[in-house]
């Protein structure tokens, strides 16, 4: 499973997403920048130039028509995936933290940083998707303040007006998008921030990293928490391997241990656990840094890490992978 | 190795996997069951919806 290096970014990655079909690639990072990679040759397709701060995070539709990314620079950006061109700027008092669009690809949600004397707030747009999707509403469809814990990530469920959120005291919550109010939580989710929060294809499941040292899997309807896998080191990224019951996970010790990391030179690895049987099965090494996003292709051919340290790495897993039963002849839903 | 390695695993290791695979199946089962009656009910509800119904049941 040789990897292939995606040399592009020059600090940081922040979040990394595979398309519908799983053939590009996108990623943001602390160099300002949004880059879309072919993921079968980590050949780089394009860039999308225009923030001036850090990229934190970014999300793509299903038809990969539009690229929505949000910034350290207070605004949230509309693209074209096809040919890099910015439609839409909105402007907010403060950071963009993260970005989802919904599963009609009609709207997006997103969070603004608490800072400055602003509220941390929750915004939901209506995408205009007819003409050339330069024609957006400026004002959001719905906007609240969720009181208590800062959110850090959000994500939009299977039944319509309800978004999932994860919060920094470790807190997961469903939210009304209508009425802005709290239908559900589990308070005790996480004991740390909650860093990243992805989906199953069907929205009926979702897992969470921490920096806790945990990830875990949670029921959508219920937030009740299935699974727990347990490491060592704090997590900033888990996602979910369609087709395989593994979770792959990925963190590290922040810059604090710089000295050490130089030592340890590439040894910061994406961690695959068992999905149900809650057993760590692998570690595939090769960062330089900390683990800072993970995403896995739609299909589950490949996954691909982006670092602390500037790279993205797509690996292709092998025969081997696909063939592979560590525990034996289970038949595991996914 | 995989044959060594299930040689070692005890019965009762081998019973609680099984075990914790059926549940998770059986939870499984059920979900995609709210999942498709949720989406049906809606669908009935929102008539003029119709067609983005179908368009999600195709993956």
């Amino acid at each position: 499973m040789r990897p292939i290096l995606l040399q592009g970014h020059e600090r940081s990655l922040t979040q990394i997403k595979f398309n519908a079909e799983g053939d590009l690639l996108f990623s943001c990072s602390k160099d300002h920048i949004i880059n879309v990679w072919f993921s079968h040759n980590g050949e780089r397709l394009g860039t999308y130039d225009g923030h001036n701060g850090t990229v934190w995070t970014i999300d793509v539709d299903s038809q990969s028509r539009f690229l929505v990314s949000g910034s350290a620079d207070n605004q949230l950006r509309l693209w074209n995936v096809a040919n890099g061109k910015c439609l839409y700027v909105w402007e907010f008092p403060t950071a963009v933290k993260r970005v989802a669009f919904n599963d009609d690809d009609e709207s997006v949600v997103c969070i603004t940083e608490q800072r400055m004397g602003h509220q941390g707030a929750i915004r939901v747009f209506k995408i205009n998707r007819d003409g050339d999707g330069t024609d957006q509403p400026s004002e959001p469809e719905y906007m609240f303040n969720p009181v208590g814990s800062k959110a850090t990530v959000c994500a939009f469920t299977y039944t319509p007006n309800l978004i999932l959120t994860g919060h920094e005291s470790g807190k997961v919550a469903l939210f009304d998008i209508v009425t802005g109010s709290e239908v559900e939580n589990n308070e005790r989710a996480h004991m740390d921030t909650v860093t990243d929060l992805q989906l199953s294809p069907d929205r009926s499941y979702f897992l969470t990293s921490s920096k806790d040292k945990t990830a875990r899997l949670h029921d959508t309807k219920t937030l009740r928490v299935l699974k727990t896998y347990t490491t060592e080191t704090p997590l900033n990224s888990a996602s979910l391997a369609p087709n395989r019951p593994y979770v792959l996970l990925g963190g590290g010790q922040e810059a604090m241990q710089v000295t050490t990391t130089s030592l340890r030179q590439g040894k910061f690895e994406t961690r695959f656990w068992h999905k149900v049987l809650e057993e760590e099965v692998g570690r595939v090494k090769g960062h330089f840094g900390p683990i800072n996003t993970i995403a896995v292709h739609p299909v589950g051919t490949c996954y691909a890490s982006g670092g602390e340290d500037g790279f993205v790495r797509v690996h292709h897993f092998d025969e081997s992978y696909f063939r592979a039963k560590p525990y034996g002849d289970l038949d595991i839903e996914d | 190795e995989d044959a060594a390695e299930e040689s070692n695993v005890s019965a009762e290791l081998i019973a609680h996997r099984k075990r914790l695979v059926d549940e998770w199946n059986a939870w499984r089962a059920r979900c995609k069951r709210d999942i498709a009656d949720e989406k049906r009910s809606r669908g009935q509800r929102l008539d003029s919806g119709g067609g983005d119904g179908e368009k999600e049941e195709i993956e």
